[in-house]
């Protein structure tokens, strides 16, 4: 291995360290902030356990089982130990570990964000480039407008309008929901995925009903980050265009191809790859109003209903998780970063 | 060839996918859309959240069931005779002969005994159902026993009117469970509440438990062993789909048979569509405001009576509920025994200024009014600020969401809260011990909606006691009937509707019965 190589190797170990010492203390933080936000928030979440009917002895008694008797740090100590054994703690309206709720709602809000995320990339970063190509002529006020609306337009609404064209009137795709009815629990669950499930168990079938209620909610997720993600490319490309080494580079002879696709958008990438690692972040997170119009059994669908039931465990359960792969993604985005461009190492030097 | 057959294979994708977004639900399976988030459990013992409660009624069978047409007549299942003592303090229950549970197990009576003794013991939170009789963890082994396999005898602690034990042996705490299966199941003495928590089941309805996904579906399976009428269908598949909107599109393409959740807008939209009809029911729900009398103010009875005065109840029906509630002042939901036709306020300003002149008020009155930030309630309490503050009375209207709203009136922590009440069994007695029965004269000394308001009923609180303990049915209706009347004339409560059900069924499918409690929807005569 060339020396040089070894060094950035050993560099990005580094850092890598580093980031992993930033990222246990911004976990021990987020986790710290959610107990805090969780418990002192005016609600009582015995009541959700108990109803309104219940008589005050039952009140008492489901009081004292969830330990709400306790000062506020012993109930962080104990809750902060479980979590380090991995251990989410139950959840008071489900009654099941939180994290085998999880478990159960993150996969299928990990594939409608991926595919999502993908739609928005592949037409969003060429997008951009062909706006920062013919700034200001009429490709660049298309792209811009498309996207703007992708930007202001509440995308419950849009979720609604979409299946009200696509579903119920064109009947392109399928409606709400994950799978038809008679498609349920015939794939074994391995993955959690039900596209990636049943393309392993070789259930054409189930595939293409799962990939035809998921098109359309993934589209709108990718359109929504597609607007982000052309409008970043858009301002790095511009950024880029007018630099002199692209300059140089059209007077040494290069296709406006080259000059453009391999010299401009190649810096560009660097950027970029922060900016769709986070809006990758951005969609998990947001999907709460996409997955309530979809009925999507994913994790905003989970957090949001177990927020409106007072359901402590379970949303701080899935904040912890999201807020985890959050800080994932942009430690990894980070590390690419690093490795793509290397003079973010020498400067730290 | 590797990539040839990969086009292939996304070729025959793109098609079955383009071909199932025309699919309707399967022949032989009932699909129902319905938010059901909220669902803890599905333990008869301890269910009571209105998508818990529709599903174990699909699972479990009481001994006693009330007819749905209005008649308030009860009607036997598991039990075939029941005769009371003259004292009106025990009860004999002869079980029908030949019935099975879904495990084979027969149906007998020491099921029954183990299923009723099991709520009291569990001291479940919707115990109070079967504990108002006087059970206790102590006596209810001597006061509820099968004497042999086909005869259970029930003693009461007091005496009590026999048709307000019958309704309540027929709300969902009364559900059966096969008593030889549970117990396989017990675990550290939780009488298998963790085993019926975890997707199982054990009992003796149309259908049983084969999946529960919470927060998503609930899946139910037709009980081989059931002998009783049917439609036929194999499954009834039931999704959480929460939002209004989504539930309208899905039923007008078919993709779904049952439309729980349908709000007012919905409805219009959609009641010129052929494919798609309704079914109407009374549900015994009842919205009201509860007034707390611990407020200077409002412990004046001329500014409460103000204050109904001052509720346009007919606008609020016909505008923003649209068909989904009637205009009811009473406690007693139409349907049940008792009910009265009593609507004595109207919005009327000019009154409800002069009362509260006569009251001492002069200038503007502000209330805090504490309000579910969810429909109807948010309209409902926006609708009445506008009315009260034609008369000077300046309603803070504090949206709050579901638990807060919960906890703000259980801690008395209010001026006026805005809400619901549902009876727990289609007995009057449901909502007089709430609206009307004061803590001491509660047998299990357990607060109602008087109490945490801060208002002393009186007399009426003994009164609604006493018709709960009268014999003779006929007494008992007229008792109802007078203390309504009185209670609507000078209870801090402004009862303003009752909420009438209205399901968004496809046209194909019948014989789908809503029941007068919560919940109570009955699915197994369905057929489409």
């Amino acid at each position: 291995m060339p020396a040089v190589l070894i060094n950035r190797v050993l560099g990005v170990t580094g850092r890598i360290l580093t980031l992993l010492l930033t990222v246990g203390i911004t976990l021990i933080g987020l986790v710290a902030l959610t107990f805090c936000i969780g418990r002192v928030v005016p609600i009582d979440p015995v009541l959700s356990v108990v109803g309104q009917k219940a008589s005050e002895e039952v009140y008492q008694r489901v009081f004292l089982e969830m330990g709400l008797d306790k000062p506020l740090w012993q109930q962080f100590i104990a809750y902060a130990g479980k979590l380090l054994q991995g251990d989410f703690g139950t959840s008071f309206v489900t009654n099941r570990p939180v994290l085998l709720d999880l478990s159960g709602f993150f996969p299928a809000t990990l594939e409608l964000a991926t595919l999502g995320l993908l739609a928005g990339t592949l037409i969003g970063v060429p997008a951009g480039v062909a706006a920062a190509y013919w700034h200001d002529r009429w490709p660049d006020y298309v792209i811009r407008f498309v996207g703007l609306i992708g930007y202001s337009v509440p995308i419950f609404w849009l979720g609604l309008v979409g299946l009200f064209v696509f579903y119920s009137r064109l009947d392109w795709v399928s409606g709400p929901g994950q799978i038809d009815v008679f498609y349920q629990g015939i794939v074994k669950s391995v993955t959690g995925s039900l596209l990636i499930d049943s393309l392993l168990s070789g259930e054409w079938e189930v595939f293409g009903n799962a990939l035809s209620h998921i098109v359309l909610p993934a589209a709108l997720l990718g359109y929504y980050s597609l607007a982000y993600i052309s409008r970043m490319t858009r301002s790095m490309m511009l950024d880029q265009l007018s630099r002199e080494y692209v300059l140089t580079a059209r007077l040494k002879g290069a296709t406006e191809y080259r000059a453009v696709m391999l010299h401009a958008l190649r810096n560009a990438a660097i950027p970029l790859v922060t900016v769709i690692a986070l809006s990758y972040g951005g969609l998990l997170e947001g999907s709460v109003l996409v997955e309530t119009v979809f009925a999507w059994p994913g994790i905003g669908n989970y957090i949001a209903s177990s927020l409106f039931r007072a359901d402590i465990n379970a949303v701080l359960g899935g904040t912890v998780l999201v807020g985890a792969v959050f800080i994932l993604l942009n430690m990894i985005s980070d590390v690419v970063y690093q490795m793509l461009d290397p003079r973010s190492n020498l400067r730290r030097r | 060839m590797r990539a040839k057959k990969l086009i292939n294979g996304v070729a025959l994708v793109l098609a079955l996918a383009a071909g199932q977004a025309l699919a309707e639900t399967p022949k032989n399976t009932l699909v129902v859309a319905d938010a059901i988030d909220d669902i803890i459990t599905l333990d008869p013992g301890e269910v009571s959240e209105v998508g818990g409660v529709l599903a174990a009624n699909q699972i479990y069978q009481p001994l006693l069931t009330a007819a749905t047409d209005g008649s308030s007549k009860i009607i036997g299942v598991l039990a075939e005779s029941w005769t009371a003592s003259p004292d009106g303090k025990s009860h004999t229950f002869k079980m029908r002969p030949g019935l099975k549970f879904a495990s084979g197990n027969p149906v007998t009576a020491r099921d029954a005994e183990y299923s009723l003794r099991r709520v009291v013991q569990m001291k479940s939170r919707s115990a109070f159902i079967l504990t108002q009789f006087g059970f206790t963890p102590e006596n209810v082994k001597d006061r509820i026993k099968a004497t042999d396999d086909m005869t259970l005898v029930i003693e009461i602690g007091d005496t009590y009117a026999p048709s307000f034990l019958y309704y309540c042996l027929s709300s969902y705490v009364g559900g059966i469970v096969d008593s030889k299966l549970v117990q396989e199941h017990e675990l550290n003495g939780d009488f298998g509440n963790a085993w019926l928590k975890a997707e199982n089941s054990a009992g003796s309805g149309p259908y049983v438990l084969t999946r529960w996904e919470p927060k998503q579906s609930i899946m139910l399976t037709r009980n081989p062993n059931y002998t009783g009428e049917t439609g036929g269908l194999e499954r009834i598949f039931l999704q959480h789909i929460p939002e209004s909107a989504t539930q309208r599109l899905l039923l007008e393409k078919g993709d779904i048979d049952i439309a729980n959740k349908l709000g007012p807008d919905d409805f219009g939209a959609i009641e010129k569509n052929p494919d798609v009809g309704f079914v109407d029911g009374r549900s015994g729900t009842i919205y009201y405001m509860g007034l707390n009398v611990r407020n200077e103010f409002l412990a004046k009875p001329k500014v409460v009576q103000a204050l109904k005065y001052l509720v346009d109840y007919q606008g609020i029906a016909d505008t923003i509920s649209r068909g989904t509630v009637e205009v009811h002042q009473t406690l007693v939901p139409k349907g049940f025994l008792g009910e009265i036709d009593y609507n004595p306020y109207k919005l009327d300003i000019e009154k409800a200024k002069a009362l509260l002149g006569e009251a001492g008020i002069s200038g503007e009155l502000t209330l805090d009014t504490v309000v579910w930030n969810t429909p109807p309630y948010t309209d409902f309490a926006q609708a009445v600020q506008a009315t009260m503050a034609q008369a000077g009375i300046k309603l803070n209207l504090e949206v709050v969401d579901g638990q807060q709203w919960l906890e703000r009136y259980r801690s008395s922590n209010l001026d006026i809260w805005l809400g619901l009440w549902g009876p727990d069994y289609p007995d009057p007695h449901s909502n007089a011990k709430a609206f009307a029965v004061n803590k001491q004269d509660a047998p299990d000394g357990s607060a109602g909606l008087a109490d945490r308001f801060g208002w002393n009923a009186g007399s009426l609180s003994q009164d609604a006691m006493a018709a709960v303990r009268e014999q003779d049915t006929d007494k008992r209706r007229a008792t109802y009937e007078t203390l309504q009347k009185a209670h609507t004339d000078t209870s801090p409560f402004v009862y303003m509707f009752q909420q009438v059900r209205k399901v968004g069924v496809r046209s194909s499918v019948k014989g789908v019965v809503l029941g007068q409690t919560f919940a109570d929807d009955r699915y197994w005569n369905v057929t489409k």
